[in-house]
């Protein structure tokens, strides 16, 4: 039976890991800032974390912890683990960053901010950083829906090789960060059992 | 020139987002790309926007690009010739 062997919370209030709160003292208001506190936090050194929009540092972060927990190969290339996200605003919140950009009386269009115009570039980020070679996908609903989460992991673990999956949702608009990042794997004796009831009780 | 080159520093270090690097730490004669800084093609676009934004500077010839983008130091050489603000 497949399980849930590792899950962190991210929110504007606080970051949780298997259900303890992390010991992270914010000094900022919640937003970007408050994600680069979690990135010194966890001494990530991986300089392109700067570079990303909100959305792919949230994602990014929570990948990061879950991992950790896990004690991830992040250097060996993983054919066995696919990347699945989902949201509700996709990439919003860098499309009207974007947006000031081309401010017809400012005209300087940001190819940096640009990049970031699609939400999936957040699955990509994650993958790159790990040599995660599985499949990564992600999927746009109106609201966190564990049903339909549940269905779109199940349907990663039906590509051949594939034994674990790094999934959830991952929502951040205008400084509101909302994250949940679980890895589920096929074959486990430990963690929960990966079903809609416990992706509920998680978020 | 010197001050040229530091206030160009100061401006590749925001329009990269190079959090945790300061001027002095980038060495001006050193390469931009893969060595260096390590930029990437994107930071490329970032920094033609850049010398258009805040010198002026249309690079029309992408050629020419590679011998502009080798260092701070033939940036800021290039903009001193080039620009019209």
């Amino acid at each position: 039976m497949k399980k849930i062997t590792s899950y962190c919370r991210i929110t504007d209030q606080q970051v949780i890991l298997n259900g303890k709160k992390l010991e992270i003292s914010f000094s900022g208001d919640p937003g970007s800032a408050r994600l680069t506190e979690i990135y010194r936090y966890l001494d990530a050194k991986y300089p392109k974390f700067h570079k990303m929009d909100n959305l792919s540092k949230a994602g990014f972060l929570a990948s990061e912890i879950v991992l950790r927990s896990l004690d991830y190969d992040s250097e060996t290339p993983d054919g066995s683990t696919s990347v699945v996200f989902a949201n509700r605003s996709a990439s919003l919140d860098d499309d009207k960053r974007f947006q000031e950009t081309i401010d017809p009386d400012n005209y300087y269009p940001s190819p940096a901010v640009f990049v970031y115009t699609l939400p999936n570039i957040v699955t990509g980020e994650v993958a790159i950083r790990n040599k995660i070679l599985g499949e990564t996908s992600f999927f746009i609903l109106k609201d966190f829906d564990a049903e339909k989460i549940h269905i779109f992991i199940e349907w990663a673990f039906s590509s051949p090789g594939i034994n674990r999956v790094l999934c959830g949702w991952t929502e951040y608009l205008d400084d509101l960060c909302d994250v949940l990042v679980m890895m589920v794997e096929k074959e486990s004796p430990e963690g929960m059992d990966f079903n809609t009831l416990n992706i509920n009780q998680l978020y | 020139m010197e001050e040229l080159i530091l206030e160009l520093k100061k401006q590749i270090i925001e329009a990269l987002n190079l959090e945790d690097i300061t001027p002095d730490d980038i060495d001006t004669n050193a390469p931009l790309f893969v060595e260096g800084l390590g930029l990437d093609s994107i930071d490329a676009l970032e920094l033609i926007v850049l010398m258009e934004k805040n010198y002026g500077i249309k690079l029309e010839d992408p050629g020419k690009s590679k011998e502009i983008f080798k260092s701070v130091a033939t940036m800021a050489e290039y903009i001193q010739k080039h620009r019209t603000k």
